[in-house]
């Protein structure tokens, strides 16, 4: 069949499939996407519709579903399905939905912005969503703190000091940070032994220590191209022992030349000789962390690595038998620091928040106290063999972990003595910071230009109108 | 008209478009925008800001750096891929014996199943093997190297060494592309009338003459096609990177546009910002396709008639 004679040709159609590429945006243009959102104002999102009490103190209605979305990482999702089964068995007319997710930010952005958020998320993983963004849109979570946990006494009065401190922008909780992390130096009791070494209290004794590791074929440190910034982790906190809290302060507020205190540029020295004279592993910046890490805790080819706590979880199946993970608190610059050697980089980690527009504001909170309670504590304890902001939940052998021991005797030793910082996951700079890092480790760059590199950084950060600033005092 | 022409034209030209329009030219238009606006991306809330974000893009120096990658990978990633790829087809096609018909190796056929393997593997797999290759220490290309005497290369970082990462990189993504075009060419050589050899070959022209002379101007819209379709790979190589080398590579020396918008989205909370890089990302392609048109009708090409 051949159509002819008066009929639409080619090129009109083209013309018009033109004009209509231009106007039909054109014309939805005024209504973005975003006003999708659902904007009615819910008053009632402090309460969940039931009666309050001691028992139920975000007076959570009797039926309905609460919806949980938690990072799936090195501590996985079974202790929240833990909790909601405890909190089941209160609130049995409620639904507990528990969905593991590795992609918080991306999987979550979308519910964020049509104002459908889930109840409660563990906003946590190297694709978690930064908190500063979404801080105006949380929940202030005091009310689960001043509430009674399950077992009757407020919760406040069973957390570790300091617990609220990563949780909270500008004055306001919003995160409550379940995992005790403890930020080290780890090491095999067992190697050290048989060579009879001890693990270094300053820098200088971990050059000495270098050359004697040498001298048996093994390099005093190593690192993974993803994880160069673990080493800024020990910098910033052997600086921050050596030259107290203005050193701090100075890189919480990004102050120019917060990088150039003196504290800071003894550890980046130090750091500088060790990777000069031959004893950091070379071809860290070519390697992938967890390879880099099973060097040293299988292969032993390095003595120390400066990690979190969950090094021992992380690397579980790739230690070395009898390996006896330890832990010690960073080294000090000097002998006479200004804060005692035994004081300690921890920070709760696993920001769990819950979100102003979320359906269930009340199921949030309550799955929240339910996991702060002894029984749901203790059992996260026991199974990921590490301890949660609830005091006392990890007996004396540590579960028979030397690492989760250690940490025990670190917290006790450190007393008053944690502190942490928050800039760098605050305003997302870890991505950046690892490109200086991984020269310097590398032997690309020397101190200074590390310096440099990363004032950059942080100038850019602070001079950046577009981002909201946290002031830490 | 008539209505059955109507639903006709409605059916075959409004339904597509409609998807076109809803799939396609909704969200660029949306994507610009929103790089007009200091939109989080957390939110359904922001302002708008004018043109701030190209401004400071232009003084970003890590941005610029990872414009400066990509162009680099579009200028080397293209061209390498298909002179390897033409050489090797015009191998199999027509640089055989020559005595008889004009004909490839003996062996062809299989030399051309074995180039393509690469290309069956799916690009994340191919990035994550070479990593695995490059490994300073684990690594097969250093322990081939060391076994050869070459002590030098003991814990060598490929993919962490400024002078070697950008390099390793571009092998990767040539590697895993040169079988396809190779069967590309292959595909349009066979086109190719034989007679047009046979005279060539009568009037004296050796292999590498009929090469130019013959097959290079027979193939040059397909040469054409390749290389548009390589830019645009050059251009993005989100996923060559993200398994090489995710956090841009040593001084960020493979760092590219499409990471620095992820990056700015998903870590920094700066859809506004991403959202202006993706509108620089989608102009510099059509920049690079209008460019290969316009060097190919200049220099002679069949679209010139």
């Amino acid at each position: 069949m051949t159509v002819r004679g008066n009929q639409v040709d080619r090129r009109s159609i083209l013309r018009i499939a033109m004009a209509g590429g231009v106007a039909i945006p054109a014309l939805t243009l005024a209504g973005c996407a975003t006003g999708g959102g659902d904007s009615s104002d819910d008053s009632s999102t402090s309460t969940g519709g039931g009666t309050k009490s001691d028992t139920n103190p975000f007076g959570l209605a009797d039926s309905g579903a609460v919806e949980a979305v938690i990072f799936n990482g090195g501590y996985g999702f079974d202790y929240v399905t833990f909790a909601a089964d405890v909190a089941k068995k209160n609130h049995s007319g409620v639904t507990f939905g528990v969905k593991p997710s590795t992609q918080i930010a991306q999987e979550l952005q979308p519910r964020f912005v049509g104002g459908n958020p889930p109840d409660l998320i563990d906003n946590s993983g190297a694709n978690s969503i930064g908190l500063n963004t979404i801080a105006d849109q949380l929940e202030d979570l005091s009310d689960v703190f001043e509430a009674k946990n399950l077992e009757g006494t407020t919760i406040k009065d069973t957390l570790y000091a300091g617990v609220e401190a990563p949780g909270t922008i500008n004055g306001k909780l919003v995160a409550i940070n379940y995992v005790q992390t403890i930020y080290a130096i780890w090491y095999s009791a067992s190697l050290f032994e048989a060579n009879g070494w001890t693990p270094p209290k300053t820098w200088d004794e971990a050059i000495k220590l270098g050359a004697d590791a040498k001298a048996k074929g093994k390099f005093l440190m190593l690192w993974g191209k993803e994880a160069a910034t673990y080493y800024q982790t020990l910098a910033i906190g052997s600086a921050i022992k050596e030259g107290g809290d203005e050193v701090r302060l100075a890189l919480e507020n990004l102050k120019p030349d917060c990088w150039s205190h003196a504290a800071v540029q003894g550890v980046f020295k130090a750091l500088e000789t060790i990777i000069k004279n031959g004893y950091m592993k070379p071809g860290g910046g070519g390697t992938q962390f967890t390879a880099a890490q099973a060097q040293w805790s299988n292969g032993q080819e390095a003595l120390l690595y400066p990690s979190g706590s969950w090094i021992e979880n992380e690397m579980k199946d790739q230690t070395k038998a009898d390996f006896k993970m330890t832990g010690v608190p960073e080294m000090t610059v000097s002998a006479s620091p200004k804060m005692p050697y035994e004081a300690l980089h921890s920070a709760a980690g696993e920001p769990f928040i819950v979100p102003s527009k979320a359906k269930n504001v009340a199921g949030g909170k309550e799955l929240l106290r339910t996991m702060l309670s002894k029984e749901a504590a203790t059992n996260f304890a026991k199974t990921k063999l590490a301890p949660t902001i609830v005091k006392d939940t990890v007996p004396e052998d540590g579960f028979g972990s030397t690492a989760l021991q250690s940490q025990g005797k670190m917290l006790k030793d450190a007393g008053d003595g944690v502190f942490t910082w928050n800039f760098v996951d605050n305003y997302g700079m870890n991505q950046d910071m690892l490109v200086p890092w991984n020269a310097f480790l590398s032997g690309q760059i020397d101190a200074a230009k590390l310096t440099a590199e990363l004032q950059k950084i942080t100038d850019k950060v602070a001079n950046d109108p577009q981002v909201k600033k946290v002031e830490v005092k | 008209m008539p209505l059955s022409r109507v639903i006709f034209i409605l059916i075959t030209l409004g339904l597509p478009f409609a998807f076109y329009a809803v799939f396609v030219l909704w969200p660029f238009v949306q994507a610009f925008v929103y790089s007009l606006t200091n939109w989080s991306g957390f939110s359904d809330q922001f302002e708008f800001v004018g043109l701030s974000n190209y401004t400071a893009l232009l003084k970003d120096d890590i941005f610029l750096k990872a414009v400066r990658n990509n162009l680099l990978l579009a200028l080397v990633v293209p061209f390498v891929t298909i002179v390897l790829a033409l050489a090797l087809a015009t191998m199999v096609t027509v640089g055989g014996s020559s005595t008889g018909a004009v004909r490839g190796l003996s062996r062809s056929s299989f030399y051309r199943i074995v180039s393509f393997f690469p290309y069956t593997i799916p690009a994340i797999v191919i990035g994550l093997i070479w990593s695995q290759m490059f490994d300073p220490s684990a690594g097969l290309v250093n322990a081939v190297l060391t076994g050869l005497g070459l002590d030098k290369f003991e814990s060598f970082a490929w993919l962490g060494e400024v002078s070697t990462a950008m390099p390793v990189t571009m092998f990767v993504i040539i590697w895993g592309f040169v079988g396809f075009y190779m069967v590309l060419f292959i595909a349009a050589i066979k086109g190719i009338p034989a007679e047009l050899y046979d005279a060539a070959r009568v009037d004296g022209a050796g292999r590498v003459r009929m090469t130019f002379m013959v097959t290079l101007p027979m193939v040059r819209d397909t040469i054409q096609t390749a290389y548009i379709y390589l830019g645009i790979l050059a251009l993005d190589a989100f996923v060559y990177m993200a398994a090489l080398n995710a956090s841009g590579g040593p001084q960020n020396s493979t760092l590219t546009m499409t990471q620095d918008l992820f990056n700015t989205a998903f870590k920094k909370g700066q859809f506004g910002m991403a959202s202006a890089m993706g509108v620089v990302l989608a102009l510099l392609t059509l920049l690079f396709a209008a460019i290969v048109f316009a060097v190919n009708r200049y220099t002679g090409g069949k679209d010139n008639r």
